[in-house]
């Protein structure tokens, strides 16, 4: 049995909830397998680029097979302009596809294949997830955001496409405000369209965001400050560019955020110290603060992180790392896992029906 | 309980890492107690017996000495604390860096320092400073190459390297000490600790201190309030400047305060500020002379009449006047000066003038009531001998307290009857405007010592319903509070338009009849927070509009947000800014100065005239209407074009009631009632905004 986890846009919740599907899988004894035909969360290690998504299903579900066949397709810019210039080949990158397919799925009793970017991403290549369905055989679990009642016609758009491949909608990610609405209105209207709801999921403030060590290891940056818990929870970052009679003001009235600044704006850097929701303080251009700024932000329990770059392009690297995918460790899928236990019919979205 | 005067007043020193090792910190600090210290000195050092002929003994518990100054490592220095703690010996100077400014693992040692000094009640100077003296036993635990002369100011200083620059210059120019600090990282005494230890030394005339950051802004204002009621405090506070600020907050940590904090938080404290380091010794020489005057009147004799215009432009800028005469002064300066010389203020005792005119022109002035104090210029002639000169005025001293700053304009010429002047409490200056400044000084000082302190009055409020529109932020994604939040100042009995909140077009249109007029009406809903955002307020509705209007925000939230439970619609007076002064009254929290008030033209103008100023709250009422006329916009409140004076009255109360608001609730790190429009009946608060930290409610 074969589900494609697929979404409306990036940055859903696709990873944890195909990764809690598989976990889910195995607890019920079957055999799991794991591929993500178009590589979109990309991650250049020494030669070769691949896609983290992969690699972390290696990891939570223990699979041995090779990564080339697990994303037979690295869909990087370099591909996407090969691809429009006419350098490849639809047909031969389906067999490509199919192969690896066979070869990933060939012990399993069920694999799970996760969608890129979004639902419509390959069109280039005449892959998106609706084709991709198609071509093995998939039933489509379909990942949606939800934040008013407007949103439902990308369902009805999505579900259109789909047709009879999509075994049904998962909500995931909905914010307290909409979470009556979604359940009382929206679930029962699909349904009378013929839609299956598998479930809503709401938002979780331990999946929103990533940690400081998670943002560290994304962006490659140097930990100056030791001892101090690299565990606080960054939603979003904040550029001290103000002066620093204004830097105390602006930066109290965020949570949750990173603070990205000069390594030499030492005014701004301890004003941020003074403000509980800065989460962290993420320094640019390499410039190294002076021993005293780093103590303090020791003894204020805030973690210091410093990068080569300046402070555009480290917020460009940082946005890049808040859109794509947050799904970084296994404690994340353990996360979705309890979730869909609670707020969703996994026994459903295991059957596909 | 922190009792500093034993770190001054030791009689046998122990020096923890004593050497003889040339150029090494250990032998500088041996070298300089052995010259001139009148006590015992115990070098301790476990790898040698004897540094400078002294024996040596291994453990600082081996001496009974009742300083200890600590020169080893950092992480021996720790275990020398727990020593010195276990001896009962209760003053330590650690001259040790590698603490706190040195990052991570310096800060953990220096956590760790202060906990052994804390529960062992160390008084404990440092870490990473330059050390102490005390000159009446000539203690200089200290590795500067110069010693301090005898005197009455104690100074201290968050920068090491500026106590060895200020022992070598003040030494050349006669000025004496009674005790000197180098602060360092002010571990466990800070700057407060040491303004009450000279406080209350009889033997301290005035303090002075060069300060980089106060880490406890609250504290320090308290006990200088204290202590400045009998001693001046004089402080070079740098980082004033937007780039200084940056480069003091790179030397030390310190937060970056606000140059308005600093300036609010001095002034409260009753501390004077000098703007250099030349203006701080200045100041400090003419208030350890100990006269103040009785009148805010210069008289200025000169034999110049350029430098004397350079004094009168100076007596202008500071908060100081000319002296009037009265008619009997320059009968007695006719009498005793040639025709050609002025017996007006200035007063030109003309290019042929010797020291005896200078003399009968003094005596004269110094008698006018007028006068408060006086300022003397001579320039060189060949008729006028400064030595001469000098003795005169060391003479005019014994007879008079009226407070004298002396330009004495020359060269090498002057450096001896310079001497003859420091001798008798007269400090003396090349240029006329620093003299004029040092007098202005003299008269802050005066202002200070009469100053009366009256506590804040406090207001009956609701504090609960503070407290409960506060935790609405809890349920939020950001800190902010705006309009929705105005019941916090009913709860604090801050005036806000008349109003309601009602739950029918009906009950709209009859609250809109009863108030009359035009008015504002909003959407009310624990659930929507930002409503102009949805449409959710709508401003000047007609009465024939109301019922309508109600609808509208109504089905608009409804749209919005479906579930959002909806209260009613908020009905209120429409307050025509036209009809008064809009003014701001605000709150900024100051992480040293704790809540900074603010009063200031309100409205569009906040910015671009920045007409505002500050205070540290709690204020009291003298405190409040102090503010209204510190404006450069007050004659716009009394009635400035034939318009009606609002009431003042009215500004001050809720400057005050804000004061009491901050001060209970210090979760509110800032608050902006703008406008708060003033008219002659009253005022009222059109809006407000405010940041509230979830995690200090």
């Amino acid at each position: 049995m074969t589900l494609l986890v697929t979404s409306l846009e990036e940055s859903t919740g696709k990873t944890a909830v195909a990764l809690a599907l598989g976990t889910a899988a195995q607890a019920r004894d079957e055999r799991v397998s794991y591929m993500k035909p178009k590589g979109t969360r990309l991650q250049s290690a020494v030669g070769k680029t691949l896609d983290e998504d992969p690699m972390l299903a290696r990891e939570v579900l223990d699979l041995d097979a090779a990564m080339h066949e697990m994303e037979p397709i690295v869909y990087s810019p370099t591909f996407v302009q090969e691809a429009i210039r006419g350098r490849e080949d639809p047909d031969a990158l389906r067999e490509q596809i199919k192969d690896s397919f066979e070869s990933v799925s060939a012990d399993a009793d069920r694999t799970i294949l996760e969608g890129g970017g979004s639902l419509t991403t390959g069109g280039i290549v005449e892959l998106t997830d609706v084709d991709l369905a198609e071509l093995l055989d998939a039933t489509v679990v379909l990942v949606a955001g939800f934040e008013d009642p407007g949103d439902v016609d990308e369902v009805l758009a999505a579900a259109d496409l789909l047709g009879d491949r999509l075994g049904g909608v998962l909500f995931n990610d909905v914010p307290d405000a909409a979470f009556d609405t979604l359940a009382s209105d929206v679930v029962p209207f699909l349904e009378g369209r013929g839609i299956r709801v598998y479930g809503t999921v709401p938002r979780d403030e331990d999946l929103a965001g990533v940690t400081v060590g998670e943002l560290a290891e994304e962006i490659g940056a140097d930990l100056l400050t030791d001892g101090v818990s690299t565990d606080g929870r960054i939603r979003q970052f904040v550029v001290g560019a103000m002066s620093a009679e204004e830097a105390l003001g602006q930066l109290r009235r965020i949570r949750d955020s990173a603070l990205i600044t000069g390594g030499d704006r030492t005014d701004v850097q301890t004003a941020a110290l003074e403000a509980s929701g800065i989460e962290c303080l993420l320094l640019t251009g390499g410039l190294r603060p002076p021993e005293t700024v780093l103590g303090r932000a020791a003894a204020a329990d805030v973690p210091v992180l410093s990068v080569r770059t300046d402070t555009a392009t480290t917020l460009d690297r940082t946005d890049a790392v808040m859109n794509t995918g947050k799904t970084r460790d296994g404690t994340t899928v353990e996360r979705m896992g309890r979730l869909l236990e609670d707020y969703a019919d996994v026994d459903a979205l295991l059957g596909g029906r | 309980m922190v009792r500093v005067p034993g770190v001054f007043d030791a009689e046998r020193v122990a020096v923890v890492g004593a050497t003889e090792r040339e150029g090494s910190v250990g032998a500088a600090v041996m070298e300089n107690l052995i010259e001139d210290f009148d006590g015992e000195v115990r070098p301790v050092n476990p790898s040698v017996d004897q540094v400078f002929g002294l024996s040596c003994v291994d453990d600082v518990e081996e001496t009974n000495a009742d300083l200890a100054v600590v020169v080893v490592p950092p992480k021996a220095a720790i275990e020398v604390l727990e020593s010195a703690g276990d001896a009962g010996i209760e003053n330590l100077v650690v001259i040790t860096a590698g603490f706190s400014e040195v990052g991570s693992e310096g800060v953990a040692r220096e956590a760790e320092l202060r906990e052994i000094a804390e529960s062992n009640g160390l008084n404990v100077v440092g870490p990473n400073c330059l050390g102490v003296v005390s000159t009446p036993s000539g203690l200089n635990a200290t590795f500067s190459p110069r010693n301090a002369l005898p005197g009455r100011m104690s100074f201290m200083s968050q920068s090491g390297a500026l106590v060895t620059a200020i022992l070598a210059w003040a030494g050349d120019r006669g000025l004496g000490f009674k005790d000197i600090v180098s602060l360092g990282n002010k571990a466990v005494l800070d700057e407060a600790d040491f303004v009450e230890t000279w406080g209350d030394d009889p033997d301290t005339d005035v303090v002075l201190g060069y300060l980089e950051g106060i880490d406890d802004g609250t504290g320090f204002v308290e006990t200088a309030r204290e202590v400045t009621r009998e001693t001046p405090v004089v402080v070079l506070k740098s980082g004033r400047t937007e780039a200084g600020a940056r480069a003091a907050s790179s030397h030390t940590g310190a937060i970056a305060g606000s140059e308005a904090a600093y300036e609010a938080g001095l002034e409260k404290a009753g501390v004077i500020r000098a703007d250099s380091t030349e203006e701080l010794f200045d100041f400090g020489a003419m208030l350890s002379g100990g006269d103040l005057p009785e009148a805010d009147g210069v008289a200025v004799v000169t034999n110049a009449g350029g430098p004397g215009v350079i004094a009168t432009d100076a007596i202008g800028d500071a908060d100081l006047e000319l002296a009037t005469f009265a008619d009997e002064t320059r009968e007695r300066l006719r009498d005793a000066l040639p025709s050609t010389a002025s017996v007006h203020n200035p007063v030109d005792v003309i290019g042929d003038a010797p020291a005896e005119r200078f003399d009968a022109a003094l005596d004269a002035v110094l008698s006018d009531p007028d006068v408060g104090a006086a300022a003397v210029i001579a320039c060189p002639t060949a008729v006028l001998s400064f030595d001469r000169l000098a003795e005169t005025i060391a003479g005019l001293k014994e007879r008079e307290s009226v407070p004298l700053a002396v330009c004495l304009m020359g060269g090498s010429a002057v450096e001896a009857p310079s001497e003859t002047l420091s001798a008798v409490g007269t400090p003396t200056y090349f240029d006329p405007t620093r003299a004029i400044r040092s007098l202005d000084a003299l008269r802050q000082y005066r202002s200070i010592r009469n100053r009366t302190y009256e506590p804040p009055e406090t207001f009956d409020v609701d504090r609960g319903t503070a407290r409960s529109i506060l935790e609405r932020v809890e349920t939020q994604d950001d800190n902010r509070l705006g309009i929705e939040a105005m019941d916090l100042l009913d709860a604090y009995g801050i005036e806000t338009p008349d109003g309601a909140v009602v739950d029918s077009p009906g009950a709209a249109r009859a609250l809109a009849e009863r108030i009359g007029g035009d008015v504002v009406m909003k959407i009310v809903s624990p659930d929507i927070l930002h409503k102009t955002d949805i449409g959710g307020v709508e401003v000047g509705v007609s009465i024939g509009d109301v019922e309508d209007t109600y609808e509208t925000l109504v089905s608009r939230a409804r749209r919005y947000q479906p579930d959002a439970r909806l209260l009613g619609v908020q009905v209120q007076e429409l307050i025509d800014p036209e009809a008064g002064v809009e003014t701001i009254v605000g709150m900024n929290r100051d992480p040293q100065f704790g809540p900074l008030l603010l009063f200031g033209l309100g409205g569009v103008f906040v910015e671009v005239l920045e007409d505002t100023t500050v205070r540290i709250a709690p204020v009291s009422e003298p405190e409040a209407a102090d503010m209204l006329t510190d404006i450069d916009s007050t004659p716009l409140l009394r009635g400035a074009r034939g318009r009606e004076p609002v009431d003042e009255a009215g500004i001050v109360e809720t400057i005050q009631r804000l004061s009491q608001l901050v001060t209970d609730f210090p979760a509110i790190v800032e608050l902006d009632i703008n406008p708060l429009v003033a008219t002659a009946d009253g005022v009222v608060a059109v809006d407000i905004r405010l940041t509230v930290d979830p995690e200090t409610l």
